[in-house]
Formats: structure tokens, C-alpha cells, sequence
């Protein structure tokens, strides 16, 4: 394992008397490695800007320590800790051309005019700036500050990124190829990067592992494949992931060889007992009200299905999303090629045990995953 | 920070008691003097201990001012009942003309609005004694001269472009597409303009008036020249009491304090309905 | 229900022309989607049919019947806004009312009116609140509640998705056809997300700087787009766009990439030799192995999960950068040098200078149902 890039440890962010304030941040703990890229996602309100705030410098630590490079700098200004920040508002300096607003950024490092020169334009090219580098920021698009206010961010050597929103307002067209070429970019020196953003596909897209926030708490962080297959509660479940999960309300039975879920309308799922280890069967015979999840894609169709009723068939060009009236909800299915299915349509759609998410019905905390247990 | 918070607050209680005296002292001062004859007004040193009197005001609600030289007839209550009718009136009157005229500027882009627009905010430009020559002419050609019409007349000067800039900015500033749905909804533009441009551009349009009022109510160049005494308002009358044997403070301080009392109250009662308005608000919400 | 035509429309302000001559057929009952970048005058054009701006030149016909002369309050159009333009100072119950107190309907008949349209849009139980209290996505219900309240015949929904999260845009997206089922309603809908357009249009009008650039089903504009603008628009990565020189042989047309023969089925001769643009659409590229026929080699630069797919940067031997899409869950390499095969049967080819579209073999891509 490589070393420790960033360290939170017992964190907390009060707005206001510490105790008594606003509890943005609630002891927050985290490690990143060198070399790492992180997403801090959650929406508005969740403490990923709080966090972000205060490991750049611009927000005090109420509790808690911060340290960067095995070094506690909590209590340094931002301009001590050699961080390297992209904003969300772009920040970029009005009286400065592009070129001059991300060479900038390597005014304090001493580099020869030549090498600063070639990092500019390689910076440009990768960015796809290079025919606005002589405008400035008022004369170019929203989408081109973006690029723009990133390039400067990406030029820094520092020891960590700090990217803000960084692709919120990108131009639809270019954002799959910028993620692939930043992403490159990032991996190929070496750096350490925190990305903050409310967009669970920027966050998927762009790193190794995801800090889901809400109300202030760290609800999981892991990698992307894990929060999509093993969601530690039903928040991290239905927030990361498009389409969302399916989600529905169940009761529980079993018999000796059954496990079954009942659902609204009547509807009922059984599984054989074996489908779930010993253990989870446990769990959930203890609960009598559970929430069972499914991810769009898991959804199949076919035999020996349960029936459901086309409500909405939308081919996007390489997907199909299809809404089917399903136990008093909705049950989506995503599928890949484009489909025949007329509204109305009667189907029969099968939930794999081993793609069925369990969760308790009172606190959302997972129960099982497929066979084991969360 | 956070352990910082009681020194601050009591930083900034300091600070904010130090502006509020600075800028109440004289209106308490004259609060004073308006219940002191002029002998313990002149006293030197000046003092807070006094025995008050209700003389002046008395004096001026009976309109009989006693003073060395013998006694003297004075207009006060009148000159006030002039000020309160020439400014409500005129403040009206600008709302009517004024405000449909915003609105017709802010959504409107009709050839030449913005010229019209800014030669009527161009009357605010000029100082009210450029004007007042060829204007006492023209009034006493027209027999406006010594009218509460042609003062009224004259005052619009003041409140219609203060009135139509303000409010135009409010009627701008609601989404053009917040009055599009009301159209669309099935309504005219007449009901479109009484029911959601009226009511969202409320708080600039009290706003405005109350500018407007206290403009009109302190205006003293127009009236003094183009009214005769039994027309002028409160910042005429008050020439009154620079008496041939002195000037009585008392009853200017007392003058002051009535005078200052219909705006003030105003100011107060518009100012919550001001932090109402605007907290509803939400214009482009 | 009812039919729409826009016949030769133009819009100028000052010296810029927003709408260039543009005409518009919209059939009865149909769902057509306006797309297009921002500037485009879409949202000028719904305003024009909705009265509330006048057009320089052109007609505009509702049901057959020109309304040059009919104001908006009488055009009998239902329309949301983007920024859901709510009247601040009512309540959403007399928001949705709107529409129904102008035609003087009884108090009970407005209330049963209000009722049932909340109850579709399940904000029924927030009728008393004023916008502000509303959340986003409630704020938007309630726009549309409004827009639908009084039955209309004709509904012009202006981006009404753009101001609410991911989650609540897809909801919409699948509720929205549900609910304009009920409605029967002929409808214009305008947006900047091609999902929603392919998602919610009977017909997509594709449009940019005041004209339309092309106009068919989603199928259509997907598969055998107008020119290379247009195929850049539509798809999520976007399409791969490199600059080639078909040739010919006794098997027909190929291309070469990094030096592999990629032949183009069905493709005219009269391309060969020609300075075209291939356009490849990420999907329709795959791994393979390395002895495989037609292996491209490449080197992959980046892997960037995107919802319920890989998408893979990869590099050529030249440097060009390839975009790669597969299903999630699918194997594939995650660093280093690699294989692609390029289906030929799904490529686009684009006149280099022109930007057209010179001849798509894509519409025989493997849709169930959808090969021409």
C-alpha cells in the first residue's frame, strides 16, 4: 500500500459555537493514499463542501486533525498547505488572458519560461483550449472557463487536487473524452486528487473510490464497483446508480426450504432457502417489514417471471429503459439492445436472488447482498 | 472563531451604540428643546435638567405665539394640514401616472421609451431654482400661481421620475415569463398587470412612495416661492418664528417634532411591510 | 387535440435573427420534441405560438385557423416553463388554478379541477403552500399541474425537466408519456438532453441557429443523422469523428485504420478517394483479441464507468483517441494495450468539407426490429 496522502481523523464542523451550531461535519475520518482520485458526493447540504473547505484551508477545523503528508496543517493558511484548488465559480483572474491565468498557477515554482511554455500548451491541448488561450474570461463560454479554471488547477505540482464541481457546466459532447484524458492525466503523474460533486456520474466516471455524504455523515466510502454492488444502506443504494435502484417495501416469510417477499398488491416474491446463506436467512426472519432493492440492469425477462405491466418504453439509441407497473410502484428495466414492447404489454420479470438487495425497513442499514450477508 | 463570538458580539454592540448615537443625538436634542422655553434652551452650559413645558406646542396648536416683543398670530397647524394634503396627493397622483408608466417602460420596448424615460428623470437633474424663474412666469400666465393644483403640479416634478425609475426597476426585475403564464392562463394584460405584476413589484412601490412622500414633504424652494401663506407647508411656515425680536427655538424645535412625527410613523409602518414584502418575495424564486 | 403549422416564421431582434423562415408541421396528437443547443430559438418559437410575442413574418396556424389575430389569453394553450415561472404570491392551489378562474367556472368545479390534476402529479397534499415552500421537484409538478389543468388541447412544455436533479429528470422522463397519455393532447416539447428527446418524441425537430436541421423519429435522427452537427448531438459518449480516405476494392469500400482494413458494406464507390470524416458511434466498437480479423491495436488511456456502461479512452497508433462503450458488467482491458474491431456495418460516412452525411449503414445495426 502506497503512503498516506491525506488524513482526517475525528473531524467535526460546527457553523457557529462548537456544540451548539450547525453540525455540517460529523466526525468525519478518512484516508487517502497517494496517487488515489476521490470523489466527495452527496446533494447540497451534505457537508462535501464543508470538507473540501477545510482541507484547502478556507474554513477552520472545529474538531479534529487534518494532515497532509503525514503533517498536521489544520491550522495552516491555505497558502502553506500546497493544494491545488479548481472552483466550482471558476475564480479565474478578469484582467488575465487564459494563457495568463493557468501559467499562473507556476509563477511561485521558479520553472523556466521554456518549461512553463510547453506545461501551458500541453495543458491547453489536453483541455481543448488551445484557440481561446489569448481571450479572456469574460469574452469565453461558461463551459470554457470550466476547462479554463481546471487547466489551472491540473498545472500545479501539488501534493493534493482539489477539484470543485469540476465538470458540472463542460459541453455534453466533449465531457466522455475529457473524463478519459483527465483522468489519464491524473493517473499517469502520480497525483492525488479530491473531486467534490453532487453528480454520482462524474463520480463513477472519474474515481477509485467514493465518499457518499449525507446530513453531515460519511455513509460509505469504498469503490465505485462496491457502493454499486454491496450499498452499505439504503441512502448510498438509491443515490448512487442511473437509472436508480428499484426500491419497494416487503414483508417477510419462510418455511424451511422458502424464503419469500411479500410486496404491495398481493405480489409475492419466493426464493428457495438456499438462495441466502444461513446467516441472512436469520437476519431477516427477525424482521417483519424489509426493503428490498434491484438495480435496472439486474431486472430480467423471461419465464417463470413475476407479472408486470409495460408502462413506458424508451429506447435512447444504445440503451432501452422500460417502466413497468409492478406491485403498486414502478420496476425499471434497462436493457441494452432496443426492444419491442408495446405499452400495456404484459411481461414476466425475474429478480435473481443474487442481485437482490435487502435492507432493514426502519433504519436502511443493508441486510444481505445477493446470497451473503452486508 | 467560535471562541472569539463573545468579544465580537460585544465589539459590535459598541460599535452599533456609538452610530445610533451619533445619528439620534439631534433628534433627541431638538425632542428636548421642543419641551424648554427659549431662556433654558440659551443657557449656558446647556442642560438636561429642566423643568418642561408644553408651551410651545400648546402655541402652536392654538396658533398664538407669545414671545417679548408682544404676541403673534402663526399658521402652524395649517401650514401642516398643507404639507400632509400636498404630499398624500401628490405622492397619489404620482402612483397613478407613475407606475403604469413603469410599467409600460420595463416591458415595453417601444421606439424612443428609453429617451422619454431618462428626459423625465432629467427633471431631477436640474436645481429647483433654475427653473423657478420662467416656471413663476408661466404659472402666474396660466393663473396656477398660489394653487394647491399648480403645487401639486410642480411637486410632480419631484415624485413622477423618482417614482417611475424605482418601480420600473421592481416591474424588470419580475420574470417575464411569470406574467407569459397568467397571459396564457387564459387572462388579459389589464389582469395580468393588477394581479401579479401589481402585487410582485408591491414592496419597490411602497418603497418608492415613501421616497417620494418624504421628498414632497421636505420640499421648501417650490413652495416658498409659488405659495402665498395660507398655502405653504410646515418647511415654509417654520420661517415664522425667526420673529422680529428673535429666533423662538423652542417652537422651531416643537415644529420639527410634529412635522417629522407623519413621516417618521410612515417610515416605521412601511418598513415592516417593506421586510415583509420583500421576505415573501422571492420575485424570481 | 388539435394540429399546429408554423409556415415560413421569422423572429428578429435588432439585427439578430433568432428564427430564420422556419416552417413547422405538427400533427394531431403528436409529441414533438424541439432540440437543439441553447440559442437556437426554440424557446422563441413556443412563445411565438403561445402568442405572447409576435412573429416578423409568417404564419402561424392552431387547428387550421390563423391566430395572427387572437391574443394569448384566447389561444387555449396549456405551457410550462423552464423555470417553472409560479406566481410567488399564491398558493399552488391557486397556481394550478389559474387557467380555470379565467373561464369563470364555479368555485366547486375549479376545486374538483385543481383536485384531480394534483392528484396525478401526487401534490395533492401540498396545495396549500405557497412556491416557496415547495421543493424543486414539487415546484415543477406544480408548473405542469397548471399547464394541464384545463385540458388543453394544444401543450407547449418549454425544457420543463432543465431546473430539477438527475433523479427526479428520470422520473419524469418516465412519467411524463404516462401522463400526456391521459391528456390526449398535441404537444411541443423542447429540450437540451437528447435522452429525453429520444425518450418523450414521436418526432424530434432538430434545431440550431433559428432553422430546422433535420426532422424524423428518434430512430431517424439516431441513425442516419443530417450531417456530422447533428451526430455529435445525439448519443452519450459521444460519436468518434476521424478523418479518413475511403478506398476501393474488389470487395467493396474500406478504410484503413492504423493500417487494418475496415471495410464499409453497402457504401458507394463514388466515395473512394474522396476526403471523408468515418463517425463511430462508441457502441458499435468492441475488444477483441489480438490475432482476431481486424484488430485494431490500441492503448487504453483511461476507463470511465458511465451509469449502466464502460466507456474506455483509447489511443491509436496514431495518436487519435477512440472512445470505446461497452455494457457494465462486461469483460474489458482497464490499462494498457489493447485490441478493437470496428463494426462497418454500423459506421457513418461525412463529407469532410460539407459536414453531410454521405451514406449510414447503421440503420441495419442490430436493433430488434428496427433494421430498414
Amino acid at each position: 500500500m502506497s503512503e498516506t496522502a491525506l488524513l482526517i481523523k475525528g473531524v467535526d464542523k460546527f457553523y457557529g459555537p462548537i456544540d451548539h451550531g450547525v453540525h455540517a461535519v460529523k466526525s468525519l475520518n478518512m484516508d487517502i493514499r497517494k496517487g488515489e482520485i476521490i470523489a466527495l458526493l452527496g446533494s447540497s447540504g451534505c457537508g462535501k463542501t464543508s470538507t473540501l473547505r477545510m482541507i484547502a484551508g478556507f474554513e477552520p477545523v472545529s474538531r479534529g486533525t487534518i494532515s497532509l503528508k503525514g503533517r498536521e496543517v489544520q491550522t495552516f493558511a491555505p497558502v502553506k498547505r500546497n493544494v491545488a484548488m479548481a472552483f466550482e465559480g471558476y475564480s479565474l483572474y478578469p484582467p488575465l488572458t487564459v494563457r495568463e491565468n493557468i501559467a499562473f498557477a507556476l509563477k511561485a515554482s521558479k520553472l523556466s519560461q521554456s518549461v512553463v511554455d510547453q506545461k501551458v500548451s500541453d495543458i491547453a491541448k489536453l483541455l481543448e483550449i488551445e484557440d481561446i488561450m489569448g481571450r479572456y474570461p469574460s469574452s469565453i463560454s461558461g463551459g470554457q472557463q470550466q476547462r479554463a479554471s481546471l487547466g489551472r488547477a491540473l498545472i500545479r505540482d501539488a501534493d493534493l487536487h482539489l477539484l470543485d464541481e469540476p465538470m458540472g457546466q463542460l459541453e455534453p459532447q466533449l465531457r466522455a473524452v475529457l473524463r478519459g484524458r483527465i483522468k489519464h492525466f491524473i493517473k499517469e503523474r502520480g497525483l492525488t486528487a479530491i473531486l467534490v460533486t453532487h453528480d454520482q456520474t462524474e463520480a463513477n466516471a472519474l474515481a477509485d473510490r467514493i465518499a457518499v455524504m449525507e446530513g453531515g455523515v460519511l455513509q460509505q466510502f469504498d469503490t465505485p464497483q462496491m457502493i454499486k454492488e454491496r450499498p452499505a444502506n439504503l441512502f448510498t443504494g438509491t443515490f448512487v446508480g442511473e437509472p436508480p435502484m428499484n426500491v419497494f417495501s416487503a414483508g417477510v416469510s419462510g418455511a424451511d426450504d422458502t424464503v419469500s417477499f411479500g410486496l404491495n398488491e398481493g405480489v409475492k416474491l419466493d426464493y428457495k432457502a438456499s438462495d441466502f446463506s444461513q446467516a441472512v436467512r436469520a437476519e431477516l426472519m427477525k424482521r417483519s417489514k424489509v426493503v428490498i432493492g434491484i438495480r435496472p440492469y439486474a431486472v430480467r425477462r423471461g419465464e417463470g417471471g413475476v407479472g408486470a405491466r409495460v408502462a413506458v418504453n424508451q429506447w435512447l439509441g444504445d440503451q432501452t429503459h422500460i417502466a413497468t407497473d409492478f406491485a403498486g410502484g414502478t420496476m425499471v428495466l434497462v436493457e441494452h439492445d432496443r426492444t419491442n414492447l408495446a405499452i400495456g404489454e404484459n411481461v414476466a420479470i425475474r429478480l435473481d436472488p443474487s442481485s437482490l438487495h435487502v435492507f432493514d425497513g426502519d433504519s436502511g442499514k443493508a441486510i444481505s447482498h445477493g446470497q451473503e450477508l452486508a | 472563531m467560535e471562541n472569539t463570538s463573545t468579544l465580537e458580539r460585544t465589539l459590535r454592540l459598541i460599535a452599533l451604540t456609538l452610530v445610533v448615537v451619533f445619528f439620534m443625538f439631534p433628534i433627541f436634542w431638538i425632542f428636548l428643546m421642543s419641551f424648554q422655553t427659549n431662556e433654558t434652551i440659551l443657557a449656558i452650559p446647556p442642560s438636561i435638567v429642566f423643568t418642561p413645558t408644553l408651551s410651545n406646542y400648546a402655541a402652536l396648536i392654538t396658533g398664538k405665539l407669545t414671545t417679548a416683543a408682544g404676541s403673534l398670530d402663526i399658521a402652524f397647524m395649517r401650514n401642516l394640514g398643507n404639507s400632509i394634503f400636498l404630499s398624500v396627493t401628490s405622492v397619489a397622483l404620482a402612483l397613478v401616472l407613475g407606475v403604469p408608466a413603469a410599467y409600460a417602460f420595463a416591458r415595453h420596448k417601444f421606439k424612443g421609451s428609453e429617451d422619454i424615460a431618462f428626459t423625465l428623470l432629467s427633471f431631477r437633474f436640474a436645481p429647483p431654482l433654475l427653473v423657478l424663474l420662467p416656471l413663476t412666469q408661466y404659472f402666474q400666465w396660466l393663473g396656477l400661481s398660489d394653487t394647491y393644483f399648480g403645487l401639486i403640479w410642480v411637486y410632480q416634478l419631484i415624485c413622477l421620475p423618482l417614482i417611475l425609475w424605482i418601480v420600473r426597476g421592481y416591474f424588470e426585475d419580475i420574470s417575464a415569463d411569470v406574467e407569459y403564464a397568467y397571459r396564457i392562463a387564459g387572462h388579459t394584460w389589464f389582469a395580468t398587470f393588477r394581479k401579479i405584476a401589481l402585487p410582485l413589484a408591491g414592496p419597490g412601490i411602497a418603497a418608492a412612495g415613501l421616497l417620494a412622500f418624504i421628498f414632497a414633504w421636505n420640499n421648501f424652494v417650490f413652495a416658498l416661492v409659488l405659495a402665498s401663506a395660507d398655502k405653504q407647508p410646515v418647511t415654509v411656515g417654520a420661517l415664522a418664528f425667526v420673529t422680529s425680536s428673535g429666533i423662538q427655538y423652542g417652537q422651531i424645535a416643537s415644529a420639527i417634532v410634529l412635522s417629522v412625527a407623519p413621516t417618521l410613523a410612515l417610515a416605521l409602518y412601511a418598513q415592516r411591510y417593506l421586510v415583509e414584502g420583500l421576505s415573501l418575495g422571492a420575485v424570481k424564486g | 387535440m388539435t394540429t399546429l403549422q408554423l409556415k415560413n416564421i421569422t423572429k428578429r431582434y435588432k439585427t439578430n435573427t433568432v428564427l430564420d423562415g422556419l416552417s413547422l408541421d405538427v400533427a394531431d396528437g403528436e409529441t414533438l420534441v424541439l432540440f437543439g443547443p441553447s440559442g437556437a430559438g426554440k424557446t422563441v418559437l413556443l412563445r411565438l405560438v403561445a402568442g405572447v410575442i409576435d412573429p416578423d413574418e409568417g404564419q402561424i396556424l392552431i387547428g387550421g385557423e390563423d391566430v395572427a389575430d387572437i391574443d394569448a389569453e384566447h389561444r387555449g394553450i396549456g405551457m410550462a416553463f423552464q423555470n417553472f415561472a409560479l406566481f410567488p404570491h399564491m398558493s399552488a392551489f391557486d397556481n394550478i388554478a389559474s387557467p380555470l378562474t379565467a373561464t369563470r367556472s364555479t368555485k366547486d368545479a375549479i376545486a374538483a379541477g385543481v383536485q384531480k390534476v394534483a392528484k396525478l402529479l401526487k401534490i395533492d397534499h401540498v396545495l396549500t403552500h405557497h412556491p416557496k415552500a415547495l421543493s424543486n421537484g414539487q415546484k415543477q409538478r406544480t408548473a405542469l399541474a397548471r399547464a394541464l389543468v384545463g385540458s388543453p388541447p394544444l401543450l407547449l412544455l418549454d425544457d420543463p425537466l432543465r431546473n430539477v436533479d438527475a433523479k427526479l429528470r428520470f422520473e419524469m422522463r418516465l412519467e411524463l408519456p404516462r401522463l400526456l397519455a391521459t391528456q390526449g393532447a398535441t404537444v411541443v416539447y423542447v429540450t437540451q438532453d437528447y435522452k429525453e428527446a429520444m425518450a418523450l418524441g414521436d418526432r424530434i425537430a432538430v434545431m440550431s441557429q433559428g432553422r430546422i436541421r433535420q426532422i424524423g423519429t428518434p430512430a431517424d435522427i439516431y441513425n442516419t443523422p443530417a450531417d456530422i452537427e447533428i451526430a455529435r448531438l445525439f448519443g452519450d459518449p459521444t460519436i468518434n469523428l476521424l478523418d479518413v480516405t475511403p478506398r476501393g476494392g474488389a470487395d467493396g469500400v474500406y478504410v484503413e485504420l492504423s493500417n487494418v482494413k475496415v471495410s464499409l458494406p453497402g457504401m458507394p464507390a463514388s466515395v473512394v478517394g474522396q476526403i471523408c470524416v468515418l463517425g463511430l458511434r462508441p457502441e458499435s466498437i468492441t475488444f477483441t483479441e489480438a490475432g482476431a480479423a481486424g484488430a485494431i491495436p490500441v492503448t487504453v488511456e483511461a476507463e470511465t464507468p458511465l451509469n449502466e456502461k464502460t466507456v474506455t479512452l483509447v489511443l491509436t497508433v496514431r495518436n487519435r483517441e477512440i472512445l470505446v462503450s461497452r455494457p457494465a458488467g462486461t469483460p474489458g482491458p482497464t490499462s494498457g494495450p489493447a485490441h478493437i474491431a470496428v463494426n462497418g456495418k454500423a459506421a457513418f460516412l461525412f463529407d469532410k468539407a460539407s459536414g453531410a452525411l454521405i451514406r449510414s449503414t447503421a440503420t441495419s445495426l442490430s436493433h430488434n426490429g428496427e433494421a430498414a
